[in-house]
């Protein structure tokens, strides 16, 4: 039973070899023509011209990276060791690292933190495991397949001021989620004020993020399923596998790669709540919902305290990134062991 | 001539006029000059402000300066900030801004503003004749940085229904009067009294009216002002309001509750506090609505409000100053404080108030408790004020720790934000 799959592997594999193989004999070819002297002149100018080729088709994208996110990244890092003065023409005092302490002994700060943690750890697996059961569920193909990708794909390319409005009245005090939960379903007495508490805003927040975040997993989980062998699937249920161990066995191992890019980008993008705080409960009551994209803002344009402002979302870069590279040693080795 | 000096000849040329250009406002220049003016008059799709600006207003100043054309530029409120803000780091604002008045002090700080008092030689006479309350918005470090250009405070607007159907024939006139609406309204799912938030322009009319403050006259200590008796009272009031369901949470900042715009004509909110502009915005939503408004309900401090509003400031930046300063003079005038009255403002003039009030009756009450109306505490961090005082309270509402406590720590983080602390 297990032998099944091995001798269907190669198989499967082997119009890519063939298609690897067959561009070969034609460079062979080329390379035997004889060259004479100028003609080898010509041909390295044409191959140093060849060599510039990528370079300059690089060179835009470089170029707006380095004006439009490199340079902003600079100065940012730059400002957060000033108490930086807003205009041009005053003089900015150097503090060091003293807005990095002043946020450690910060309790809005940790606050903050905390609440941007929360709704990471409370938006990304469910944006992985529902994401991922639609995927499967719009694999197949039916007639109806075309409306659903574009229905839950929707939320996603819809704006989030938008999204965070409808929210707002879906959770507020009069708004159809208590309705739905009182007067519909008697399961509370439907007269939660939602938005006026930390830990029932947070769970409106966490549910418009999850909602509007399903669509982006599924189309990225839906592209790399078209990529698992067919062979393996049809040799799993021939072993006998039930859906639950094809999925474990073969599906998951084989879409890991994805499933690595998903997370990374969940869990950056989860940190970097914003809009949908700031437009529901506009980090309210008394603060209580700030998240540090939020906070940073205040500090930074409505306190104009653009230093501190700066050392806050340095210090987000440096959590995201340092989490990202925990994942990604995470995950190399779980997807070796997935693969051994 | 041969080409390159020609071009030295022009690059020259317009050096010269780049350099006279800064000097301009001393000198008439041949062509008129212009003054930019950014405000947010159109707001809300509001065009009546703003045409009485541009075509009636705007033309009638020109008429008289032929030297000045004036461009007024509009822009959304909620955006204005943020474009004030960019436009002064890149040292880049217009001639005029049509301030809201909470923004000057921080403007001013960031040394972007003239300061009027020393640049106007007639200021004094202009500032005399405003309202004091008005005017002290423009104070920051000993100086003036603006003018008063229009001006609105927050008074009692009750729904009669509600009080009907309370048993009151008139709005709450005292805190006493407002605790008993609130014994009256227990249990009929009517709220006494509703407020948006827990920031200066919400709490301030209660601490005054008790007879407490914020902060000493000379802005040097909250502490023994924010937690006095007085003070407390003021608050106190609120929060036993809210403890007994006769204000709703919309006060401790739920984003979730019934506006206060929307539960006061549907008859939730028996009573809020708001200004002039409301009419407007009801007359167009509820067009049956009938709102009664009354002065701020007295304590032992008396019926105290907010002064709120509008400031013209002048900004560094300006090339054509002294024409600037020219059109500021003419926002004082009875032409344009009278036509803007007409659409819905108020007036920054005492001398004009009678003809204000006959102009549009609605007034009269804004108009007295104006006389009254307090400013609150004009420095650059008024903002982080706002977000102290809403966070500090917060406890004392969910009945965690007392007025008293809650008052006295929000009084010790705005100490070192006052400058005569600093």
């Amino acid at each position: 039973m297990t032998i099944l799959p091995t001798p269907l592997a190669p198989a499967g594999r082997a119009p890519e070899q063939d298609s690897g193989a067959r561009p070969a004999p034609r460079r062979a070819g080329r390379s035997a023509v004889p060259f004479g002297g100028h003609r080898r002149a010509r041909h390295s100018r044409k191959a140093a011209r060849a060599k510039l080729t990528p370079y300059l088709f690089l060179a835009p994208g470089v170029a707006l990276f380095a004006v439009a996110i490199l340079y902003p990244i600079t100065q940012a890092v730059n400002m957060s060791f000033f108490d930086w003065q807003l205009i041009a023409s005053a003089t900015s005092e150097f503090v060091g690292l003293g807005n990095y302490v002043r946020a450690l002994q910060d309790d809005r700060f940790w606050l903050a933190l905390a609440n941007s943690g929360i709704y990471m750890l409370f938006t990304v697996p469910p944006q992985i495991v529902l994401g991922l059961a639609v995927a499967i569920l719009l694999k197949k193909r039916s007639p109806a397949q075309p409306v659903f990708r574009a229905l839950y794909y929707l939320p996603v390319v819809t704006s989030w001021v938008v999204v965070s409005l409808l929210f707002k009245y879906l959770f507020a005090d009069a708004g159809l989620i208590n309705f739905a939960l009182g007067d519909l379903l008697h399961v509370t007495d439907g007269a939660t004020s939602w938005l006026a508490n930390r830990w029932t805003a947070l769970i409106a927040i966490c549910a418009l993020g999850v909602w509007k975040g399903i669509g982006w997993s599924m189309m990225i989980f839906l592209a790399a399923l078209q990529g698992v062998p067919r062979s393996l699937e049809e040799a799993a249920i021939m072993d006998g596998a039930n859906r639950w161990q094809q999925l474990r066995a073969v599906t998951l191992p084989a879409i890991w790669p994805a499933m690595l890019f998903v997370v990374v980008m969940l869990v950056i993008g989860g940190f970097n709540v914003f809009t949908s705080v700031l437009v529901m409960t506009g980090g309210g009551p008394g603060g209580q919902t700030e998240v540090l994209l939020t906070y940073m803002y205040q500090q930074a344009f409505e306190f104009l305290d653009f230093g501190y402002g700066s050392a806050l979302s340095v210090i987000l870069a440096i959590v995201v990134f340092v989490l990202a590279i925990v994942q990604l040693r995470v995950f190399r080795d779980r997807s070796g062991e997935a693969y051994a | 001539m041969t080409r390159s000096r020609i071009t030295a000849v022009g690059l020259m040329a317009a050096a010269a006029l780049t350099v006279t250009g800064c000097t301009a406002a001393d000198a008439p220049s041949d062509g008129p000059v212009t003054i930019t003016f950014w405000g947010s008059y159109g707001n809300g799709g509001n065009s009546t402000q703003q045409d009485a600006l541009n075509e009636l207003l705007i033309p009638a100043f020109e008429a008289e300066h032929p030297d000045i054309h004036v461009e007024y530029v509009d822009i959304p409120y909620d955006s204005l900030l943020q474009k004030l803000t960019t436009s002064a780091a890149g040292e880049e604002l217009p001639d005029l801004v049509r301030a809201d008045l909470g923004w000057v002090p921080q403007f001013a700080e960031l040394g972007v503003l003239v300061p009027l008092s020393q640049e106007m030689e007639d200021f004094d006479e202009l500032a005399d004749a405003t309202y004091p309350g008005v005017l002290a918005t423009n104070l920051y470090e000993g100086e003036y940085y603006g003018l008063p250009l229009d001006t609105n405070t927050r008074v009692m607007v009750s729904n009669q229904a509600a009080l009907d159907a309370a048993g009151l024939s008139a709005p709450p006139a005292t805190f006493d009067e407002l605790r008993s609406l609130g014994d009256a309204v227990k249990g009929t799912g009517t709220f006494a009294f509703a407020e948006n938030k827990l920031q200066a322009w919400n709490i301030m009319p209660w601490i005054w009216s008790a007879g407490g403050d914020i902060a000493d006259p000379d802005l040097t200590t909250s502490t023994g002002y924010l937690d006095s008796d007085e003070s407390v009272a003021g608050i106190q009031l609120l929060v036993d309001l809210y403890v007994q369901d006769a204000v709703p949470n919309l006060i401790i900042g739920n984003e979730g509750a019934t506006a206060t715009s929307d539960g006061l004509p549907g008859g939730q909110y028996a009573t809020i506090l708001d200004g002039p502009w409301m009419r407007g915005v009801w007359s167009g939503q509820y067009p049956d609505f009938d709102p009664v408004y009354s002065t701020v309900p007295a304590g032992d401090g008396g019926s105290v409000s907010v002064v709120g509003g509008e400031d013209i400031v002048l900004t560094q930046s300006s090339e054509n100053k002294e024409a600037a300063m020219e059109f500021i003079r003419f926002t004082q005038s009875e032409q344009f404080q009278i036509e803007m009255v007409k659409t819905g403002q108020m007036t920054v003039i005492p001398e004009f108030a009678a003809q204000q009030n006959e102009i549009e009756p609605f007034y009269a009450t804004f108009a007295t408790q104006l006389e009254t109306a307090k400013n609150r505490l004009a420095i650059p961090d008024a903002s982080k004020v706002d977000a102290i005082l809403q966070e500090e309270l917060l406890p004392a509402f969910e009945g965690t720790i007392s007025v008293k406590e809650a008052l006295a720590n929000a009084a010790a983080a705005i100490d070192p934000l006052l400058p005569g602390a600093k």
